[in-house]
């Protein structure tokens, strides 16, 4: 109802917009109360048109809060006392404080004055004469190139897989350095008094409000590439001088502007989306419905709207650490490991037995080991007069070129984070028919085209399960499931973890029941060419009426291995826990997952489930279907 | 002059204010090394802000690292060497002749693409005398890359 509705508002926007320049030539001749008509049913029109509901950020049905009013919740913004919700209202009073020459109001909203100038044939040579402070800002904001910038995931930390979108400006369309660019941040304003708990809580409830913010792109390198260690997607985006002017005027007009900020849908990339519509109203960008604006999905529309000109892949520094250690020889590796520990090994024969390139190499490589450990440690004399000596070493042999890191497939290629499956399979000697859905988004055997190796993040994942004497029931319901399986090597040893929560059915008590649960983990996992071993430890907290007083806890462990092949993706894994009562569990499982293509694949499953005195195996192929 | 500081906030840099040396305490070399933040809550913090740690959030403060930013708005190359990681950037490419970090700072003192490479060499065979100790601040590898500058026929003209 409410969709239909507003598309009709859109729609008659886009006819009036039309109209509008027919209105302004017949203006000059009319008489003085034809011209109040006509004035009045101009500035109707033009309220309608794209551009201007652009400039407001007027929800045009696309999220759930407040459609039809502007998304800006800030007094600020408005010219019209009731601006917020009345568009015709906010553009006659832009219009009379913006057409006087020298007006004050017209050097805090550049994009709409420009707007109107050019609708409604406002005259005037320097418009923004009076205007030191925007002049000045102006100038010093690069607008050769707009950029999307996608930090993918990284690794350790599954949560990223969500990834995140900002602009970058660059001065030119091909600039000696992207250091020198500005980056334009949509994020929420938080406050550092605010814990951890209170943080998400805001996060999600809309708590917090979201400013975007202009600072140089060298800290947003330092903080994804460097600090993160995310790899970095930049698309260039195909828009003209023109538009790229109106948004940068328009970012402008945003300083300290508060949004409302939530976490799924009017979240940054939501919120670039709405900057580029502005760059180019009636674009289609931010048309249909977007619940939970995944940042991946924002690269798709730009692609479907035909505004990605160029794709480049920035590797993080993990990567490029990853790629000299490939490079180096078991030995030379060692040497690198030695270097670390006392850098006086760099004046040892075994050291010296090497090319100067190599060495370098050594150097070089031992040098960003220590950069990647210690970048979020503070300072230590230590790790200064080592990664000092390190780079003296470096500097003394000659160059050793940088290894070439091939992009991996970009997260746009990934498969939808929606799935929606069936199946069907045998527990013992009786048959059962399963569906599925999950809201989002990965586990460590779908597809990993476009994702990351050895990182799962699910929410909201129901699997309902019928039997041949029973109908549709739950049989799991994970709230969140979360696994990072990061492979140590001889460098960098991080720590491997998990959390999950939900509902699954256990024995408990005496038979199968429906037990509410938390449940994590951490320890270690490696890499062996194909294969990915994993040992974790494990506890669980478990409740349901049987127990007493209110839950059981237990603890134990969960050991498999992970492997990537060409054509699939296969989980194998055994877990024990013992509880608090005397009771134990122990899980095997196979899981074989087999893509068909980017939206569709099959898995198979074995599992066999054991408690004291009983167990049973189970068989099952499933369909998953990914989608939006 | 609110509009001055807002403008200024927004760029990320504080416009007039240059009282603070460049670099500023606790910014020197082999500060590899910022108070970072991990661990589970972290990441889902992460999550929730759209990837954006803690300090990105404000955005106009880019320095909270320890790491002032004054003068940032120019990109001149003393506040480029004062920002966060890059001085250890700088080091690395310097040490190697090459790098992004290394292009970055010639644009930001002015050296044409033509001059680029006797930069890098110049830089890269001055290593030792730019980065004289492990504790040398951002500050004075800013003044000797000038005095190196200085005293090359074709570099001196930047400085």
């Amino acid at each position: 109802m409410h969709d239909f509705f507003f598309r009709r508002i859109f729609c008659a926007g886009a006819l009036a917009l039309c109209a509008v320049n027919a209105f302004a030539a017949e203006l000059q001749s009319t008489k003085f109360e034809q011209e109040v008509l006509d004035d009045t049913a101009l500035e109707q029109a033009l309220s309608q048109s794209p551009a201007w509901l652009a400039l407001l950020h007027i929800n045009r049905g696309a999220t759930m809060h407040s459609r039809g009013e502007s998304y800006v919740d800030d007094p600020k913004f408005f010219l019209s006392a009731d601006g917020q919700t009345d568009r015709l209202s906010e553009l006659q009073a832009t219009i009379r404080l913006l057409r006087p020459d020298g007006a004050i109001e017209r050097c805090r909203f550049p994009a709409r004055y420009r707007f109107l100038a050019s609708e409604l044939g406002w005259q005037g040579a320097e418009p923004f004469a009076h205007c030191a402070d925007y002049l000045q800002w102006r100038n010093s904001i690069p607008s050769g190139r707009a950029v999307l910038v996608f930090p993918a995931s990284y690794l350790n930390s599954p949560s990223s897989m969500f990834g995140h979108t900002l602009l970058r400006l660059d001065s030119s369309d091909a600039p000696d350095t992207v250091w020198q660019s500005w980056a334009v941040n949509f994020g929420a304003v938080t406050t550092e008094k605010d814990n951890s708990l209170l943080y998400v809580y805001r996060g999600l409830a809309g708590g917090y409000p979201g400013r975007f913010v202009i600072v140089p792109y060298v800290t947003k390198v330092q903080e994804y590439s460097h600090l993160e260690n995310r790899d970095i997607w930049e698309y260039s985006l195909d828009l003209t001088d023109v538009e790229r002017a109106r948004m940068i005027d328009h970012l402008w007009e945003l300083q300290e502007i508060n949004f409302d900020y939530y976490f799924f849908d009017e979240n940054c990339s939501f919120r670039l989306l709405e900057l580029l519509d502005v760059a180019r109203p009636g674009s289609g960008l931010i048309e249909g419905f977007r619940f939970a604006e995944v940042p991946v999905n924002t690269v798709r529309t730009l692609y479907d709207q035909s505004m990605v000109s160029e794709r480049i892949y920035r590797p993080s520094k993990a990567v490029l650490l990853q790629a000299d250690i490939d490079a180096l020889t078991t030995q030379e590796q060692r040497l690198v490991k030695a270097l670390l520990d006392d850098p006086a090994v760099a004046s040892g024969d075994a050291f010296m037995a090497f090319s100067p390139q190599r060495r370098h190499l050594m150097a070089r490589t031992a040098y960003k080991t220590l950069r990647l450990r210690e970048r979020k440690h503070v300072r230590n004399e230590k790790v200064a007069s080592t990664g000092f000596a390190l780079l003296r070493v470096m500097s003394a042999n000659a160059y050793e070129e940088e290894v070439e890191v091939a992009p991996p497939s970009p997260p746009e290629s990934g498969h939808g984070t929606q799935m929606i499956g069936g199946g069907g399979g045998q527990l013992e000697s009786s048959d059962f028919g399963e569906l599925y859905y999950r809201f989002t988004y990965h586990d460590l055997i779908d597809n990993n085209r476009g994702f990351l190796k050895g990182a799962q993040i699910e929410g909201l994942d129901f699997r309902f399960r019928s039997t041949e004497s029973d109908t549709l029931k739950l049989e799991s319901a994970d709230i969140i499931h979360i696994r990072s399986l990061a492979p140590r090597n001889r460098f960098i040893k991080p720590i491997s973890w998990y959390v999950h929560g939900g509902l699954e059915r256990a024995m408990a008590g005496d038979r199968k029941r429906l037990v509410r649960f938390v449940q994590g983990g951490a320890g270690a996992s490696w890499r062996l060419g194909l294969m990915q071993p994993f040992a974790l430890a494990t506890v669980r907290l478990e409740n349901n009426s049987v127990y007493s007083p209110l839950a059981e806890g237990g603890g134990g462990a969960n050991i498999g291995a992970l492997w990537y092949l060409e054509h699939a993706q296969i989980n194998t894994s055994v877990e024990g826990l013992y509880f608090g009562n005397d009771e134990y569990r122990h899980r095997w499982k196979v899981d074989v997952n087999l893509p068909i293509n980017r939206q569709n694949g099959i898995r198979f499953g074995w599992q066999r489930d054991g408690w004291r005195g009983d167990a049973e195996n189970s068989v099952s192929v499933a369909w998953r279907h990914y989608f939006d | 002059m609110k509009k001055a500081i807002i403008a200024a906030a927004l760029l990320g840099s504080s416009l007039g204010a240059h009282a603070e040396a460049p670099g500023g305490p606790g910014c020197g070399w082999g500060n590899m090394l910022f108070d970072g933040q991990s661990g589970l809550p972290m990441h889902l913090l992460a999550t929730i802000v759209n990837g954006t740690s803690g300090n990105a959030t404000f955005g106009m403060t880019t320095g909270t690292n320890g790491c002032s930013t004054s003068g940032s708005l120019s990109y001149s190359g003393k506040s480029l060497l004062a920002m966060n990681g890059v001085l250890e950037e700088v080091a690395m490419d310097m040490a190697a002749g090459q790098g992004e970090a290394l292009t970055a700072l010639s644009v930001s003192m002015g050296v044409p693409t033509a001059d680029r490479a006797h930069f890098n060499a110049v830089m890269h065979d001055n290593f030792a005398v730019i980065f004289d100790s492990e504790s040398v601040t951002a500050g004075e590898v800013a003044d000797s890359i000038a005095a190196v500058m200085k005293k090359d026929q074709k570099l001196a003209q930047f400085i």
